[in-house]
């Protein structure tokens, strides 16, 4: 009985149908790219879709509490112009930059959720507008690419521990850790109450500002990780360096199953949403797509995948009819 | 022993004032009712009882001590439970989340214990004799499950003051009857509850004591030890006018109706319908012009199947329907409506009303949806249709340009029922449309009602309140597992005949509860 619940649970889970589809991606990848299987290729996707899915567990998270967050990318490339430009060749400097970073990127979403939570504007309305003025700030700090982060940094994101453990997969189970340990909290739980039905929320007594900035904070936990990914990958400052990010993740995280509505879905599917659309890029990049075609069809492609990711909720929804 | 005391409190809402001046007194097991009609501030007195409204003014006082509103202690509100009238459950939680919902407990690491959570659930459903799956989702089950899982959550904090707020309004009598024997038991532990409701009956059986409030203020109450358990000593204090006699409808008037009536033969035929989910199985029935059809028996029977099929909401149904003797392919709501079809939904917040937009745009949607012809709306003539539909349904205020919003519940389900009469529906479907609405208003719509009746209007009524069949109908069929068990015309129609054949004492499982 519990096994039969449980294989049942498992395909009407909201990232089921994803979770199909990235095994059908995973193929048509290993048939256009050379090498898919292989150790080096493995590695180097990872260090590409490392940040996507970071960013898309951030968004995940406050997408469940009902809200969304729109400077995501901004705020990634606010984090890594601040440290471009500030850390110098001493393990000391690289150590408190590093720090600092990290505060930027929590500071930056705590503003955002502060503000939501207490005077109420629409997530959207008010992400969109600090989204601005976060890369305002970046094209201060750094109108044109640079600064400097040094090697002794960088290099770390591309090194395999114990030949085997590239860091980016490193970093990858360390946010899978993370999110374990957040499935077990009291404020998780709220989380998803509040996003599922407010009033229901407040009448059961939970506080919602409270919860709100909750989720602002495990998104700036996820999004600081993401962005230190993005200065070992790319070691510069960068103005646009987080732009794609925002959207692609919020596209990513609804792929995998999670509502836009709220409420509704989990992190393994913002996981596994993240990495269909790391896949796509690399097997748009690999089928030989005229460059003029690939953006269209890359869009396509989100769009169909998508659609998918809506089935269950379609099928319900005609059933009920 | 005094456990809860109320002095003068106010409150009022952006310009609307709720309440102007509650009192309630209330003592250690006992259990207190608290009536009113719509919009007369029982749900906000209770909303600022249990914590989640703060009064403008006035005291509240718990065993004695004075309630600070600024700050509530976690440990008073803790031993109050409070059951939701627009329920508190979050539905894409599963049963014992919900439960747990608001005061989960975690082991010493911080983390949460699911298994005793889950564990308290479960002997929280057995004892409300449900058999439901502690791991269903709230969204997969139906509304009279919902009102007991609210129940329970609010039975789970084991309560030392239990705020019921119309937690019948969902339940059949079979339910109503268990929760009455649970709600008993709590009183004797010395548990301190009041009872909201709009069913008289209920307040009257089960209540020690009942307030009555009316436009905020505390009128007055009933002392049942001392007093006769009459529901003709409530309904003046709620509507603040000498009882009047309950408005029966006059047989012989209907009578003659009907036969005037019965030359034009059937309006509406069901032949044979069933549902592939074997929610509804071969029903046939005759809906003859200017006759109130009543659909009996316990809830989710399949009688609002038979509604939501016949509004051309739920598709894929064997066997024929004819309207006026023509086939009805009911392939979208717009053919039902097309063809004089229109249902009054029971959930008006939900299903009936756009409750941002004012009363004029949302008595002249279904005027809109059929429009055909010129390209642009003849606004003038749909004010002129609005103004006589107000007038029609006795709207207060009779103002068009008011947002649905601001009405009590009582007049937003007069628009409810006004929006169509633009439209001279041949048959309307009324689906339970006095579902918490108060004495007044329910006899205000049922007037209109039987008005249209005189005009030819035909109805289809499904009630979850046997009275208001027997006050209303001149033909009740009772549904029971999708099938119709018994059909009643005139004088038979009586509570006793429809409770029996509800429970189709036949059947074996129920027979032992009908006992």
């Amino acid at each position: 009985m519990t096994a039969s619940r449980s294989i049942r649970s498992l395909t009407q889970d909201s990232s089921f149908p994803s979770f199909l589809m990235l095994v059908v991606l995973v193929i048509v990848n290993a048939i256009l790219q050379p090498g898919f299987f292989s150790f080096q290729v493995f590695r180097m996707d990872f260090m590409t879709f490392t940040p996507l899915i970071l960013v898309s567990l951030g968004q995940a998270t406050l997408l469940l509490v009902g809200a969304v967050d729109l400077s995501l990318g901004a705020g990634i490339s606010l984090v890594t112009c601040v440290m471009a430009s500030l850390m110098q060749n001493n393990p000391m400097s690289i150590v408190l930059i590093t720090l600092l970073g990290i505060a930027v990127a929590l500071v930056l979403s705590l503003f955002n959720g502060f503000f939501i939570a207490t005077v109420g504007p629409p997530p959207l309305i008010m992400t969109f507008a600090t989204s601005v003025v976060w890369y305002g700030i970046s094209l201060v700090l750094m109108p044109s690419p640079g600064g400097h982060i040094p090697e002794a940094f960088y290099g770390i994101y591309g090194r395999t521990l114990g030949g085997f453990l590239p860091v980016p997969v490193l970093v990858l189970i360390i946010a899978l850790a993370f999110c374990l340990l957040l499935g077990r909290l009291r404020a998780f739980r709220h989380l998803y109450a509040v996003g599922g039905s407010e009033r229901a929320a407040q009448a059961s007594g939970i506080n919602l500002v409270r919860t709100r900035i909750f989720a602002f904070l495990v998104s700036g936990i996820f999004v600081a990780m993401a962005a230190l990914c993005v200065v070992g990958q790319t070691a510069t400052g960068d103005a646009r360096s987080g732009q794609g990010f925002t959207l692609n993740s919020v596209a990513a995280a609804i792929i995998g199953g999670i509502a836009f509505s709220g409420g509704k879905g989990n992190f393994v599917g913002a996981i596994i949403g993240g990495i269909i659309l790391g896949l796509l890029i690399n097997i748009i990049y690999f089928a030989n797509i005229t460059s003029f075609y690939q953006v269209f069809t890359k869009g396509v492609i989100i769009l169909v995948a998508l659609l998918i990711g809506a089935v269950p909720r379609l099928r319900r929804e005609l059933s009920q009819r | 022993m005094t456990v809860l005391e109320a002095r003068h409190i106010k409150k009022s809402f952006v310009g609307v004032r709720a309440l102007s001046d509650a009192n309630f007194l209330l003592h250690e097991g006992e259990i207190c009712g608290l009536v009113g009609a719509n919009g007369s501030g029982k749900t906000t007195f209770a909303r600022i009882v249990s914590g989640l409204l703060t009064p403008d003014s006035g005291e509240l006082l718990l065993r004695g001590e004075k309630v600070n509103f600024r700050s509530r202690l976690d440990a008073e509100l803790s031993r109050m439970a409070m059951v939701h009238q627009n329920l508190s459950l979050v539905p894409e939680m599963t049963i014992w989340e919900n439960i747990a919902l608001g005061r989960e407990q975690t082991v010493a690491t911080g983390f949460l214990d699911n298994r005793r959570a889950r564990a308290q659930a479960e002997k929280v459903i057995e004892s409300l004799g449900i058999s439901l799956s502690v791991h269903s989702r709230v969204s997969s089950i139906s509304p009279d499950e919902k009102q007991l899982v609210e129940i329970a959550k609010a039975l789970a904090k084991d309560p030392r003051i239990l705020l019921l707020d119309e937690p019948t309004a969902s339940l059949d009598f079979h339910q109503v009857e268990a929760l009455f024997t649970t709600i008993r038991a709590l009183k004797n532990r010395g548990v301190a509850i009041v009872f909201i409701s709009h069913r008289m009956w209920e307040v009257a059986r089960i209540c020690d004591r009942l307030v009555a409030f009316r436009n905020g203020e505390t009128v007055g109450g009933l002392d049942f030890s001392v007093q006769p358990r009459d529901e003709s000593l409530i309904v003046p204090l709620i509507t603040g006018q000498a009882a009047k006699a309950r408005v029966r409808k006059n047989r012989e008037e209907r009578e003659a109706q009907i036969s005037a009536h019965a030359a034009w033969g059937p309006v509406l035929q069901m032949q044979g319908v069933s549902l592939s989910d074997g929610s509804l199985k071969d029903i046939s029935f005759n809906l003859r012009k200017g006759e109130v059809l009543g659909l009996g028996g316990l809830q989710g029977q399949g009688q609002e199947e038979i509604l939501m099929i016949l509004a051309g909401y739920r598709r894929g149904h064997t066997g024929r329907i004819l309207v006026d003797g023509k086939p009805l392919a009911l392939r979208h709501t717009r053919a039902a409506i097309g063809r004089g079809i229109a249902l009054i939904p029971g959930d008006r917040q939900k299903e009936g009303l756009f409750l941002e937009h004012t009363v004029l745009a949302n008595l002249l949607y279904p005027k809109v949806s059929m429009h055909n012809g010129s390209f642009f709306l003849p606004l003038r003539n749909y004010r002129a249709l609005a103004a006589s539909a107000i007038d029609a349904v006795s709207l207060v205020p009779a103002e068009p340009k008011l947002v649905v919003n601001h009405l009590s519940g009582g007049n937003q389900q007069k628009v409810v029922v006004g929006k169509w009469l633009s439209l001279a529906p041949a048959v309307l479907l009324l689906n339970d449309p006095t579902k918490g609405v108060d004495v007044a208003t329910r006899e205000n719509i049922y007037a209109i009602i039987s008005r249209l009746t005189r005009e030819g209007t035909s109805v289809i009524l499904y009630a979850s309140d046997n009275e208001e069949l027997i006050d209303n109908c001149d033909r009740v069929l009772i549904v029971f597992e999708g099938k119709i068990v018994k059909e009643m015309t005139g004088a038979e129609i009586t509570e006793e005949k429809i409770v029996v054949s509800s429970l189709n004492v036949t059947h074996a499982e129920e027979g032992g509860h009908a006992s």
